[in-house]
């Protein structure tokens, strides 16, 4: 079965007909304002922008832009998500320039170190942090300012470069990917796959658009669809919003997700609102146990696995509730394979190479080596079993993935999540060691006497039910969260 | 009636207890001095747990504030009372 077929059983037929590819951002911007002009494109701050409006502040936007730095083809874009954001990055990609996405949190060192490295010719900043590009020598344009002399867009091809934008670097050394007209629309359409209805949804916006899960899954597919996307100012309010928007589909990191069902139960009420269908999860392993609670409310949680370099998403899993530790089907016009355990990617959807290193990320036949551990079965589902990087070399030569170890532990409902890691003894023995976060709203319901003896010996169970050199060797229960990244991500230990 | 301290501080304790997992220093050892990330080793999702928390359990509605607005439970409790005055 392709990928198609696969994904036109969860859809209604005249809904996955509309789900049609376009080759560039440019394309795909003309036909969603001749097809949705009068509906709301972005809300912000209240004021409700249609994707008329929107399109007449990026056209005049182009203009600034000309105005600013006529030549400049790499234009660096320095703000926290706002409607100015979007504004900005679309008059960007429309104009026959490529939009370098900088983090929000980049201080003015880092600021200008990206730019001298990745020959930035010109910024767009938030007024908020004009402090953050006052090393910088280039350019400079205020984003919220505006033009009313419009300036038409210059159309780009699939090949044309889109965006530039940082990887997690959550293994490694963070670097910064070229992707595409034709990657970035491949992973928006991609988004399309696997929600029914698809169209003229209403999302909202938590997560940054520095990164590309919020960049593309979030903004893009938003506005390809011809959907509403409301704008969180601050993410406290966002359960506040919530309930004034009252939108259908929420994109959420796994943490998040778990926030959210941890205050509905704390507070018995729905912090996710009534008219929510669907949660896309992903930028983290999603555990069983938040598809399975959040199906008793109503909500169907997707898991799906991407990439920066993918322009975001490779697979998603609308068969969540048979198969909760899938990441899903691999989504169209991608070849994949596992070599040694690793997937292995190339299609439509991938980056151009990373910019400002030595390597472009490609082997000499076009394979992008993910760096994860994988398997794929036989109805063609995906399983994300760990990182090549993180494998622990055990001292008698037997490799150990972390991340299906905890697979494993994280499948007991009062685990919310694990980590296993390699620690040294003061003999210099090395050993495994696992350290748990319990989660308290599903333990304090089962009233043991002793919560941690409890949770140790259920560990224990599934410790013993592990091949002899998988087994851990100490236990810790943790009586609070792991240190995480930016992006909400665990921070893994390296203890030796 | 308004809140004491006291009772302001008990709640949010059990508020900040539920943010972090059943955090056993904050069980424990929490005081109007401890700081929540150096002490708690609360992290950005915990933090912003804690803020909507507060909110949903005092009634209240925080200004334009960052999750990083509050260093101590001391500087929490002293906005929450500001604000159920």
């Amino acid at each position: 079965m392709n990928a198609k077929e696969y994904f036109s059983q969860f859809a209604d037929p005249a809904e996955f007909e509309r789900i049609v590819e376009k080759p560039s951002v440019t394309a795909m911007w003309r036909d969603c304002v001749a097809e949705f002009a009068d509906r709301d494109a972005i809300v912000w701050k209240g004021t409700h922008h249609t994707f008329a409006q929107l399109d007449s502040d990026v056209a005049g936007f182009r203009t600034l832009l000309r105005r600013t730095a006529p030549d400049a083809k790499r234009v660096g874009i320095l703000s926290a998500n706002s409607y100015d954001f979007v504004k900005a990055y679309l008059a960007v990609v429309t104009s026959g320039r490529t939009a370098v996405i900088l983090p929000p949190h980049l201080d003015a060192k880092s600021v200008f170190g990206c730019s001298m490295m990745f020959s930035v010719d010109a910024i767009v900043y938030q007024p908020a942090l004009r402090e953050n590009v006052s090393l910088c020598q280039t350019p400079l344009l205020d984003i919220t300012q505006t033009c009313d002399e419009m300036l038409a867009m210059t159309d780009r091809d699939a090949s044309d470069p889109c965006v530039m934008m940082f990887t997690g670097g959550t293994t490694g050394k963070s670097k910064c990917a070229l992707l595409s007209h034709g990657a970035v629309m491949q992973g928006t359409v991609n988004g399309c796959y696997g929600v029914n209805p698809v169209f003229c949804q209403r999302y909202l916006l938590v997560l940054p658009l520095s990164h590309v899960f919020g960049l593309i899954r979030n903004l893009m597919t938003a506005l390809y669809t011809g959907s509403a996307l409301w704008i969180c100012e601050n993410n406290k309010n966002m359960f506040r919003d919530i309930a004034v928007f009252k939108p259908t589909v929420l994109v959420l990191v796994p943490a998040l997700a778990e926030m959210a069902l941890s205050l509905s139960k704390q507070f018995h009420k729905n912090m996710v609102g009534e008219d929510l269908c669907y949660i896309i999860c992903g930028a983290a392993a999603v555990a069983p146990y938040l598809v399975e609670e959040y199906d008793k409310i109503g909500v169907r949680l997707l898991p799906g696995y991407g990439l920066t370099e993918s322009a975001n998403l490779v697979s998603g899993n609308p068969e969540a509730l048979r198969y909760p530790d899938s990441v899903g089907f691999p989504y169209p016009h991608q070849e994949l394979k596992i070599v040694d355990g690793e997937l292995w990617i190339r299609g439509n959807n991938m980056m151009d190479g990373y910019i400002g290193g030595d390597e472009n990320g490609f082997d000499a036949d076009g394979w992008f080596h993910t760096g994860d551990l994988a398997r794929i079965d036989e109805r063609g589902l995906l399983w994300i079993t760990g990182r090549t990087k993180e494998v622990i070399v055990l001292p008698n030569g037997e490799n150990v993935s972390p991340a299906e170890l905890e697979a494993r532990f994280n499948a007991l409902p009062f685990i919310q999540d694990s980590q296993v890691f390699e620690d040294v003894a003061e003999n210099g023995r090395h050993f495994l060691a696992l350290e748990v976060v319990p989660r308290q709203t599903v333990l304090s319901k089962m009233e043991q006497e002793n919560p941690e003896e409890f949770i140790l010996s259920e560990l224990e169970k599934v410790n013993a039910s592990l091949p002899a050199f998988q087994r851990v060797t100490r236990i810790v229960v943790r009586d609070s969260d792991f240190a995480r990244s930016p992006s909400m991500k665990i921070v893994r230990y390296k203890k030796c | 009636m308004l809140m004491t301290r006291q009772e302001i501080f008990d709640k949010l304790k059990k508020l900040l207890v539920a943010a972090d997992s059943g955090n056993l220093a904050i069980t424990e050892n929490c005081t109007e001095q401890s700081r929540l990330r150096e002490d708690f080793g609360m992290n950005s999702v915990n933090i912003l747990y804690m803020v909507i928390a507060i909110e949903e359990a005092f009634g209240i509605v925080f200004d334009d504030v960052g999750v990083n607005a509050f260093a101590t439970v001391g500087e929490a409790i002293d906005y929450i009372e500001r604000k159920l005055r």
